[in-house]
Order: structure tokens, then C-alpha cells, then sequence
């Protein structure tokens, strides 16, 4: 039962900013030290899987200057291992939609190639930590070309995605909009027979300015699709807003141990190889993550604060998320702001934005 | 093999017997440091900084997370092709196999390794040291003296210099006389236990000193008198900066403080020379709502709900609700349960410390606590 993995970060997300300026959302920094796409990235190479293609945008930069040639997930391999695979130009624009049917069939020879029986496919843009193996096997026991994968949510207002509807049997019968059903979020992961991939190119190729998931949700009495219940922690980051909101999740004791300290599934990132955190006298740091190579001798809350920050004295930052390398003045106070790498806060400014709307400060930016 | 001009034999056999508990299941050189370091980063790193890229590394005494973590050399940018580093153990031959007898020894029997790389100089280090520098500075010292061996020599305060192997030099810097541990010493420079040797000359000494069966092959006893009683040119290289042979507990102890005590002297938070390890990926620490942190130094993966002050926590350190930690190290991954009291000590690596444990010594003395649980 091989199963290869196949990635998706070919898409933005609106309402990012400056963040995603010159970025590609997969590759917007999260959690101290991490990028988004590190966890669909170790999901599959926890779970065993050894070769993984990475559909990336043109703006692919930083993603490439982030996972190299796949070493922290030990895909630096002679057998499989990355293919990074160029994605369409249409994918840039795509809000919303993840898998492009073009950037799949462009790609077609990494399907074609390999003879794995099971491909998964996950976006590249959530937080949580999954172990592949059960859904491989409920898969892998059941007759279905495909099963989707799903978390059971509390309502709430205006989720983009699908919510699918689950017959007795397992079949999974409607993807509905949010505001046509409610409870079983997809979230963007799915596995499917390889062969049945290369079928589904032959017949939708001519629909290839579509998103996959579109045409599987119009074609539900056709495909037997299945589906798979995630009951593990989903951190979704579709806005800064939510951006801020999976930074301070991670300083929950039971969210931080399940995602973050599992020794069985770590999740690997690139290594910067930074000296440990120097605090000084003076200093005061509560209910934070904070990442190597900081020096901190102000106030720090409720806070993300990345690789190489130095935060100087009398400073307070609360609710926010300083990415690497910033520069954080003397008594300056920033509460619900996310600066972006590289930035410098001089002596005395004070910024305030809100847990809705934090404020964001772009990348190498003096304030 | 591409010729190299200078390659580095680094000594990591030794057990460290002084450092006790420290060392009772890892080899001295791979023993926790400043957090997240292991004691052989710094050399590694000053190899690397200094542009030689092919070190041998002589291992004996309990290897395991030595060789572990040295792995490919990847780490210090030493996964190349023509060199990287190379772990030599003993090994056996056609007529049996023998255990490294002395340092000398060690690199007589690796001679073969040496030859693949026919380098003009080899560079002989300690792999418990405590410093940065650019071994260049030093080559080229050996160099314009057309020198067979050229000691790295630090100034001590005289009324010192009876524990040291001390170097008696002339004006040129010529060395006239070596006494281990003088009673009376005429000089004050101290031998490092850093050499650099011209691989002809130290190929012979090593051939002839193997044959010499009163010979307890090592450098600093028999190698050296040897050299300047055959009035070989040897000459001292005047180290300045700072240096700390961490061979007993308070020497590791203090050298550890000094990360962020004497941050001028020994700086590993720079970005020219860096000292680079071999971290594992941990998530950011996490400082929790009550805790207090004074001055400190707090590695990867930690999660502190106590309070924290002077000390060093090593990587994935848990310090619980209501702890105290004062001028300690905590080495990687020991466990600290709640409202414990750790007073001027280093708690072993992996050790679980149970609840309303209080850990210190009434006189000051740093107490080691806990057998080492080590995990790779």
C-alpha cells in the first residue's frame, strides 16, 4: 500500500496584507520558529510517506528558500523524495480555491512515474498535527476512489470551505457552502487511488480552470467518496485575525503538547541554529512563545515572538506576533500587531490594533 | 583525495573522570553546554570558522552520543566531499587490536587517515575546550617559523602556573624548556593542549615514539621533550582571549555562567564566528503565566511555569509551578516538578526531579544531581 503526498500552495488567501506580498501564504511564518506549510510537510513525513510533490507559485521564493531540498523531513532521498512542481499563474489569483485541475495535469508525470497505489493531497496552509497511517487504512479497506477528511466545528459566522453531508454507510452525499449546511468541515485533505486520479485527468482535462473539489462535489453519485473524521486540534488561518489567533493557541498546555511536543510526530522545520533566549533583569514574560536567539529585556504578553528579536527595555508587547529578526525599542507598547520580519519599532512608538483586525506591519518596515 | 594544507585531529576519547556523573554515560566532549550546545561545538566551530574542513575525531570512552551527534559533520557545514569529519575508534588489525594508549598514540594509529590527505600541517586539539578563534592566526605563526610544532601558549598569573604544563621561551619565542606542573616555574605561559605540528616532523616523532616501550605516549610527556631535546624548532603561539579547559565540575560550571555573565569575552549570540550545534527541532520555549524570569539563558522547547534566575535551562527543560531555580543549569530534557528548590546546581540531563525536591548544598559547593537518562 505505497501512498505518495501531494501538496498544494498554489493559492492565496485575501486579507493577508503585506504578509502575502511577496510571499506565498504556504510560506507565511508561524509559531516562533515554524512556516505554514512545515505541518501538511511533516504530516505526511510522519506518517511514513517518502515521496512528496509541492505544487508552488511563481512566487515561490521564500518557499523555496524555506525547505531547500527537503532535508528536515528527511526527503533528501535517491528513492522519491521533493519534487517542487511548478504551478499555473492563475493559481496566484485563485482566493479560495486550493487544488487547480491544471496545476494537477501540468504535473501529470509526478502521478504517472511513480506506482504508488494511494495519493494524499492536503493545502498547505493549516495548523494541526495528523498521523496519516488510520486514514490510509480506512481507505485502503474500503472500495471508494477517494476519502475526504473532515473536523466536526462549532457553528460560527461566514466559513469559507466545504461542509460535507455523510450517509449511513460513510458515502459522503453533498458538499455544502456554509451557508447551505453546518458541522463537518472539510479541511483541504484528501486520499485517492492514483489510478483514479489519472482517469479523473482524462475526463475533467478540458475543465482544467477548475478546482478539483468542484467537480468531485458534482459528481458525488458517481465517485464513491468516503470520508474520515479528524479529531485533533485545527488551527484554520484564513485571515490575520486567525493568524493571530493559532499563535496564541499554541500557548495552550494542551494544544502545545499534542501539536507541538508529540515525540512520535514532530514537526520539523528548517534549523537556524540560534544561541539560546538572553533575558535580562528586568525583563517579564508571561504566557509566551519565544523562539532562540532573542534577547529580551522588556514586557512581553500573550505573544509570538520569533527567531533573533530583541526586545529592548521598558517595551511592552501584548497580544501580537513579532516575526524574525525585528527590532523592538525602548517603552515601546504594541498590542494586537503582527510585525513582519525584519522590522524595527523605534524608542517610544506606540501601535494598537484590535483582535479583529490586528495591525500589520509590513516586512522591513521602521517605524 | 585533494591535498589539504592543514587538518585538524581533534582528542575525544578521554572520560573526563573529574566531571563525575557528568561524564558516567557520555563521552566528555559531548556533554551538555550553555543550553543547547555540546562542549565539542566549540572546537567543531572554530574549525569551520577558520576554514578547515576535514577533522578527525579520536573517540574511545563511551562514544555513543558523541558519534550520534556529530553525524555527518552537516551541522558545521562539514558534509563535503573532499574531507568532513571522520570518527576514528580503535581498531583491529592482522595481529589484533589495541585500545589508544595516550594521546600520542591515538594519532599514531591513525596515521593512515592523516596520509589520505597528505596535509602539509595538522592541527591537534582538545575537544574540552572552551573558546573561539581562527586557527589561521596561529598557522601562520608556524608558517613564517618554518616551525615543526608550535604550542598555543596562554598567559596565567604566575603564582598559577604550577598546575600548568608550562613553556619557557626565549625572546623569539623559540621554547628552550616544557616542565609539567614546575615547583618553581620560570615562566608563565601555559600550554593550551593545542599544537600545530608539520606533518613530516610529526609522522617521524610518532613512528619513533611508538617504539619507545618506557613511552607513555602522549604529547605533553613524552612527544615534546623529545622534539627539544633533538632541538627541533618549536615556538609558542601567544593566545589572547578567552579560554577554559572545562575539566572539573567548577570550571563547567563557571564557563557555562560566562555565556551570559561575560557576554564580551565569550559570545555566542554574534553573527560573525558563530558556534554552531547540532539542535534537534524543538518548538519555541514557552514561559507560562506566573512564571518569573531574572537574567537567564533558555534553549529551545522549554516550558517554564516557575521561577527562573542566573540559571541555564538546556533544551525541552519543563520547570514546574511554584519551582525556584537559582544560579543552575538545567541540562536538556530534565523534568523539574513543582515548588522544588534548585540552589547553585546542575541537574543531569533527563533527570525527572520529583515534587518539593530541594536541590543544594549549605557551603555553596555546585551539586550535581540525577544520573544522566540520555535520549538520541
Amino acid at each position: 500500500m505505497k501512498t505518495i503526498g501531494l501538496i498544494s500552495a498554489n493559492y492565496q488567501g485575501k486579507g493577508f496584507g503585506e504578509l502575502t506580498e511577496e510571499r506565498t501564504l504556504a510560506s507565511v511564518p508561524y509559531g516562533g520558529r515554524y512556516r505554514l506549510i512545515d505541518f501538511a510537510l511533516s504530516n505526511m513525513a510522519n506518517s511514513g510517506i517518502t515521496t512528496i510533490g509541492i505544487v508552488a507559485p511563481y512566487t515561490s521564493g521564500s518557499l523555496i528558500d524555506h525547505i531547500g531540498i527537503g532535508n528536515p523531513w528527511s526527503l533528501g532521498r535517491k528513492n522519491g523524495g521533493l519534487f517542487l512542481m511548478p504551478g499555473s499563474v492563475y493559481g496566484v489569483q485563485a482566493e479560495g480555491r486550493r487544488f487547480l485541475i491544471r496545476d494537477v495535469l501540468k504535473n501529470i508525470k509526478f502521478f504517472e512515474r511513480d506506482d504508488a497505489d494511494y495519493v494524499i493531497i492536503s493545502s498547505s496552509t493549516d495548523v494541526y498535527n495528523m498521523d496519516y497511517k488510520p486514514l490510509i487504512k480506512q481507505h485502503s479497506e474500503s472500495d471508494r476512489a477517494m476519502t475526504v477528511v473532515y473536523k466536526k466545528v462549532p457553528r460560527g459566522e461566514d466559513y469559507e470551505g466545504f461542509f460535507i453531508d455523510i450517509s449511513e454507510d460513510g458515502r459522503v452525499e453533498k458538499f455544502n457552502t456554509s451557508a447551505e449546511g453546518w458541522g463537518n468541515y472539510f479541511i483541504d485533505c484528501c486520499i485517492v487511488n492514483r489510478e483514479f486520479m489519472l482517469e479523473f485527468l482524462k475526463w475533467f482535462g478540458a475543465l482544467e480552470y477548475m478546482d478539483f473539489f468542484d467537480v468531485v462535489k458534482d459528481h458525488l453519485d458517481v465517485f464513491n467518496v468516503g470520508a474520515f473524521e479528524f479529531r485533533g486540534y485545527f488551527g484554520r488561518v484564513r485571515s490575520t485575525s486567525d493568524l493571530l489567533k493559532v499563535n496564541q493557541d499554541m500557548t495552550d498546555y494542551v494544544i502545545r503538547n499534542e501539536v507541538f511536543c508529540n515525540p512520535e510526530r514532530t514537526i520539523y522545520t528548517k534549523t537556524q541554529d540560534e544561541a539560546p533566549v538572553f533575558y535580562l533583569p528586568g525583563s517579564d514574560v508571561r504566557n509566551s512563545t519565544i523562539s532562540a536567539g532573542c534577547t529580551i529585556e522588556g514586557k512581553v504578553e500573550n505573544s509570538t515572538i520569533f527567531r533573533s528579536v530583541t526586545i529592548e527595555e521598558g517595551a511592552v508587547v501584548r497580544n501580537s506576533v513579532i516575526m524574525m529578526h525585528c527590532h523592538i525599542g525602548k517603552d515601546v507598547v504594541l498590542d494586537n500587531v503582527i510585525c513582519d520580519k525584519y522590522v524595527t519599532i523605534n524608542d517610544g512608538v506606540k501601535i494598537f490594533g484590535s483582535e479583529d483586525k490586528p495591525v500589520v506591519i509590513g516586512k522591513e518596515m521602521t517605524i | 583525495m585533494k591535498k589539504k594544507k592543514c587538518i585538524a585531529m581533534l582528542l575525544a576519547g578521554g572520560q573526563g573522570s573529574r566531571l563525575g556523573s557528568l561524564t558516567s554515560s557520555i563521552a566528555k566532549p559531548a556533554v551538555s553546554f550553555g543550553g543547547k550546545y555540546r562542549i565539542i561545538d566549540f572546537s567543531l566551530s572554530n574549525c569551520v570558522n577558520s576554514g578547515i574542513d576535514t577533522v578527525g575525531i579520536l573517540v574511545q570512552y563511551k562514544p555513543l552520543i558523541l558519534n550520534k551527534y556529530v553525524g555527518t559533520g552537516e551541522s558545521w557545514d562539514m558534509a563535503v566531499a573532499d574531507g568532513g569529519v571522520h570518527i576514528l575508534p580503535p581498531y583491529a588489525g592482522e595481529t589484533g587490536g589495541e585500545w589508544y594508549e595516550g594521546t600520542a598514540d591515538a594519532i599514531y594509529h591513525n596515521i593512515d587517515f592523516i596520509d589520505l590527505y597528505s596535509p602539509e600541517h595538522v592541527l591537534i586539539l582538545s575537544g574540552d575546550h572552551i573558546y573561539k578563534t581562527d586557527y589561521n592566526k596561529m598557522l601562520e605563526v608556524h608558517e613564517a617559523n618554518k616551525a615543526d610544532l608550535t604550542v598555543s601558549v596562554i598567559e596565567v598569573p604566575i603564582e598559577e602556573a604550577s598546575r600548568f604544563g608550562i613553556m619557557t621561551a626565549d625572546d623569539e619565542g623559540n621554547i628552550v624548556k616544557f616542565t609539567e606542573k614546575p615547583k618553581e616555574p620560570d615562566s608563565n605561559l601555559a600550554s593550551m593542549g593545542i599544537y600545530i605540528f608539520s606533518w613530516p616532523s610529526l609522522r617521524k616523532a610518532l613512528l619513533e615514539d611508538h617504539e619507545d616501550h618506557d613511552s607513555e605516549h602522549d604529547f605533553g610527556k613524552n612527544i615534546i621533550p623529545k622534539m627539544l631535546e633533538e632541538k627541533k624548532k618549536l615556538i609558542v603561539y601567544r593566545f589572547e582571549g578567552y579560554w577554559r579547559d572545562v575539566g572539573t565540575v567548577d570550571s563547567y560550571y563557571e564557563s557555562q555562567m560566562d555565556l551570559m555573565d561575560d557576554v564580551e569575552s565569550i559570545n555566542v549570540f554574534t553573527k560573525d564566528a558563530r558556534v554552531f550545534s547540532n539542535s534537534n527541532i524543538y518548538p519555541p520555549q514557552y514561559i507560562g503565566p506566573e512564571a518569573n524570569i531574572g537574567k537567564a539563558l533558555i534553549s529551545n522547547g522549554c516550558t517554564v511555569y516557575g521561577d527562573v534566575d542566573h540559571s541555564i535551562l538546556g533544551s525541552g527543560v519543563v520547570i514546574g509551578e511554584g519551582s525556584v531555580i537559582k544560579d543552575s543549569i538545567i541540562l536538556p530534557n530534565a523534568i523539574i516538578g513543582r515548588n522544588c528548590t534548585i540552589n547553585k546546581a546542575i541537574v543531569n540531563e533527563g533527570v525527572v526531579v520529583d515534587d518539593r525536591t530541594e536541590i543544594g548544598d549549605a557551603d555553596g559547593k555546585i551539586v550535581v544531581y540525577g544520573t544522566s537518562k540520555l535520549s538520541v
